[in-house]
């Protein structure tokens, strides 16, 4: 259990470490370059280890809806646009104002698909985080 | 350093500024950073899918297969639009060091962890939300040193203020999913 806190921890601070490398390659080239080649140096990584332990046409492949195949288009701007902020914002408040833009959509489509929830912390949550975006402008 | 480097203008990203303070967003990057952040949930919502139907490795794998033809076809895109309109394709600035291309290895590893403690007693809220406290910890000191190239900048105190609202407001998202049903 200690084992997966840890590895949750680090895997927040890839994330963080990702998006420095991306900003720094974007500075000298372009948010959509560093993009992709986040894209292509993450797949042929992938890649290794699908061929170590997986399958490149697991089953079930066949059977998944067009939804699931265009999550990387969307990355590519998300990866992208994150490249772009970060030389702006500083790697905190880019952090900081992704997850608040996540959480808000979140909320917004778990109530679009009735999914369960506790409402008042739901509310609570929204409000929290618009406070903080709206401190981030205090100058 | 390669024996060309000095015929390449030099330009390494902005220099450190020593105890630089950092400036408040303006509207449009904040606009830009909300909007990028709901890029995610879609683009989790889609991987999710993916991952139930297969593994969250193959859905990782077509995710960044997927977002490469992407990108890359944005990029020739890019460059016939630029050729169309006679002005030359911008060229690196500086020589971009190796390890900056490592972002990509990073992110895949991400997946590896997460698939991994999403599944153990953690759960996906926990995952979430010690994996949030990771991230911004990281940040923070990236900030402070001004860590690989990037502008050095001390957070303001409403900067720090404004990360635990933020924080407060996602954990309390991420548990009113996980307390019901």
């Amino acid at each position: 259990m200690s084992a997966m806190i840890l590895f949750a921890f680090i895997a927040g601070m890839l994330v963080t470490l990702s998006r420095q490398l991306n900003g720094r390659l974007a500075i000298q080239t372009s948010a959509l370059r560093s993009s992709f080649w986040n894209h292509a140096v993450g797949f042929g990584a992938l890649a290794a280890v699908t061929l170590l332990a997986g399958s490149f046409w697991p089953e079930g492949a066949s059977g998944a809806p067009w939804l699931a195949w265009i999550g990387g288009a969307v990355g590519v701007a998300f990866v992208g646009g994150g490249s772009w902020l970060i030389p702006r914002l500083g790697a905190a408040m880019t952090g900081g104002l992704l997850v608040a833009g996540q959480m808000l959509s979140g909320v917004a489509m778990d109530i679009a698909r009735g999914q369960d929830a506790v409402l008042w912390m739901q509310v609570a949550g929204i409000a929290l985080i618009l406070g903080g975006v709206f401190l981030s402008r205090r100058r | 350093m390669t024996p060309f480097a000095k015929d390449i203008d030099v330009a390494t990203p902005p220099p450190a500024s020593p105890g630089a303070t950092a400036r408040a967003p303006r509207p449009i990057e904040i606009v830009a950073a909300l909007a990028t952040g709901a890029l995610l949930t879609f683009m989790l919502l889609s991987n999710s899918i993916m991952a139930a139907h297969t593994t969250p490795l193959f859905s990782s794998l077509t995710a960044h297969a997927v977002g490469s033809v992407v990108a890359g076809a944005a990029l020739i895109g890019a460059r016939l639009w630029r050729r169309g309109r006679g002005t030359a394709p911008p060229r690196p600035r500086g020589n971009v060091p190796l390890w900056a291309y490592l972002g990509g290895i990073s992110g895949a590893l991400t997946v590896m962890l997460t698939s991994s403690t999403a599944n153990s007693a953690l759960a996906l809220t926990g995952t979430l939300a010690i994996g949030l406290a990771g991230q911004v910890v990281l940040a923070l000191i990236f900030d402070c040193l001004g860590a690989m190239g990037l502008e050095r900048r001390l957070p303001r105190r409403q900067d720090l203020l404004a990360l635990v609202a933020i924080i407060a407001g996602t954990m309390l998202i991420i548990h009113a999913r996980g307390m019901a049903g």
